[in-house]
């Protein structure tokens, strides 16, 4: 009784270690590596919409304030350039990270709920 | 994120900010003033991590309770303080916040000197010896509390101590002295707590350390007193509180394993440690026969096994599967005209390896993805061993950068002259890190 307890207590500790391992060292998608389509996928789920780089460029040019540009890179990625006139509003890619960013990033768009924003 | 928030035009440019710069579209980059003036990197222990670490000695400070040496003066404590106030509550309410209060004094008092001399113990805790001699002392420690010998303080000291004063004064002193009873149980623990305090050397963390510490410690008691009925209710001391001890004693082996680390090889340390925490767990979950009174017990032991063998396993596999760190090479003067030829910026780490913060710098800064990429691309990256002294090149590099300490980091420009306000003299997290090398690269000639 003692024993297998004993046994099955060691089994759970090598189980949760290895899957903590593995979940600390799993393979993490960059961003460079993802494809058009998943970009696609993920922004479905999330109930947004892409823009490519010359659509942006287009509104851009025509009429710089029309969209609010949020740059959610970290601080050394925005130090290093950023497109001339986006906010930097850091944001860990983690849950707890866009937990936290809930309230100031609300403080950041405005009140005006339908103005384009594009965030990257 | 902001479609959650109710914006209904959002749009995510996946790109991003490459492609716009691809084609030649505008950006922008911070003024150099700004970032040059970006805060200096404040005390390692802040915010979240500081809140953690309160919270680990409040329970450290309750787990106390139950050493041999405080938790016998539990019934003691909460008659007295149901003796002295007759039955009304209030009255109770007040002797437990002075009890409290004692306890913080003395516990507090301590933390705050330990960071008052922290610098001269910060820099005494580098030395080799001093780390060995800190190790051999928690290991003495940890014999006591393991059973091999006998910790007691003179006969007249803890009578003195435990002697009842009238009122108020008396509480606060029984609190003041709590600290001085106990201290054979608690010593060892307090003492790596001093130690960790002094290393940290910030006044205010020493204060708040060991005030949280001494909330922890009386917390239980305090309720024990305002609740007298419930004593009944505590499983009687006995048998099990020698385990309580063992265990405190693995816990010590580990932290003295813990402060010689800098002197070992990477790979002794951590074996080392894992190889401590399995026998922990197999010593008190398995082998030790000790019973007692209450039915958790056994399975309290059988956890003890599971969470050593697992802790074992997280450190081993951990350092194991760690991703490959910045290609250092070693200093040559070819490097350095190689560097300024192409117009690279470099990174010079000035490092020991018994210090602390370096192998801190390796472990986690120079090992973060980014900052090896980074490094691969953009940066000369030379690192100087300055463990065994003598060296005449090193001397003369010494003198040349003015290092006094390590670690040291030195950030030099694409035409190789220092950035002064970018060198580095403690351990930076990665983000932090990137930051710097960035600054580094945009440096104007």
């Amino acid at each position: 009784m003692n024993f297998k307890r004993n046994l099955l207590l060691a089994l759970t500790a090598l189980l949760l270690g290895g899957a903590i391992l593995s979940y600390q060292h799993r393979p993490l998608p960059s961003p460079v590596d993802a494809t058009w389509a998943d970009a696609q996928r993920e922004a479905e789920r999330g109930g947004y919409r892409l823009i490519t780089t010359q659509e942006l460029a287009a509104r851009y040019q025509q009429e710089p304030h029309s969209v609010l540009l949020v740059d959610t890179r970290q601080d050394w990625e925005f130090m290093s350039g950023y497109i001339q006139g986006a906010l930097h509003f850091p944001i860990e890619p983690t849950w707890w990270g866009r937990w936290r960013a809930e309230k100031p990033l609300l403080a950041l768009l405005g009140p005006d709920k339908n103005r384009p924003v594009v965030f990257y | 994120m902001a479609v959650q928030l109710g914006y209904k035009n959002v749009y995510r440019d996946p790109l991003g900010y490459p492609a716009w710069q691809e084609q030649g579209l505008p950006v922008a980059s911070s003024p150099r003033e700004v970032w040059e003036t970006a805060p200096a990197p404040p005390g390692p222990v802040l915010g979240w991590s500081l809140l953690w670490t309160l919270l680990g000695v409040f329970a450290g400070g309750m787990a106390l309770n139950l050493t041999p040496c405080v938790y016998p003066l539990i019934p003691i404590t909460v008659s007295y303080f149901a003796g002295l106030s007759g039955g009304s509550r209030g009255r109770l309410l007040a002797h437990g916040l002075f009890y409290l209060g004692g306890l913080a004094v003395t516990n507090t008092a301590l933390g705050v000197a330990a960071a008052l001399t922290g610098g001269l113990m910060g820099a005494l805790l580098q030395n080799p010896f001093v780390l060995l001699a800190v190790a051999g002392i928690l290991l003495v420690f940890a014999a006591s509390l393991f059973g091999l010998w006998e910790l007691r303080l003179p006969h007249r000291v803890t009578q003195a101590a435990t002697r009842s004063y009238a009122g108020f004064f008396g509480t606060l002193f029984m609190g003041l002295t709590l600290g001085l009873v106990a201290a054979p149980c608690i010593g060892p623990f307090v003492l790596g707590l001093l130690t960790w305090v002094a290393s940290q050397g910030s006044v205010w963390l020493g204060f708040a350390v060991f005030f949280t510490l001494s909330l922890g410690l009386g917390l239980p008691l305090f309720f024990l007193a305002l609740f007298s009925g419930s004593l009944e209710k505590l499983p009687r001391s006995g048998e099990w509180l020698i385990w309580v001890r063992q265990l405190m004693g693995w816990v010590l082996v580990g932290l003295a394993v813990h402060f010689i680390r800098p002197i070992l090889p990477e790979a002794w340390g951590v074996i080392l440690l894992g190889l401590i925490a399995s026998a922990a767990g197999v010593h008190l979950g398995l082998l030790d026969r000790t019973t007692a009174g209450f039915r958790a017990f056994p399975w309290l032991k059988s956890g003890v096994f599971a969470a050593g063998l697992l802790v074992a396993l997280l450190l081993v596999g951990s350092w194991a599967l760690r991703g490959p760190g910045v290609a250092w090479q070693p200093y040559s003067e070819a490097l350095l005209e190689e560097a300024r030829k192409q117009q690279k910026p470099v990174i010079i780490d000035f490092y020991a390896t018994w210090c602390a913060p370096c192998r801190e710098l390796d472990d986690l800064t120079f090992r973060h993805p980014e900052v090896v990429k980074k490094a691969a691309q953009d940066f000369v990256m030379i690192k100087i061993d300055l463990t065994q002294k003598g060296d005449p090149q090193h001397a003369r590099l010494l003198q040349h950068y003015q290092v006094k300490g390590v670690p040291t980091v030195v950030f030099l420009d694409a035409q190789g002259r220092e950035i002064t306000g970018l060198r580095l003299v403690d351990f930076l997290p990665p983000d932090r890190f990137l930051l710097r090398m960035v600054q580094a690269q945009k440096s104007e000639p």
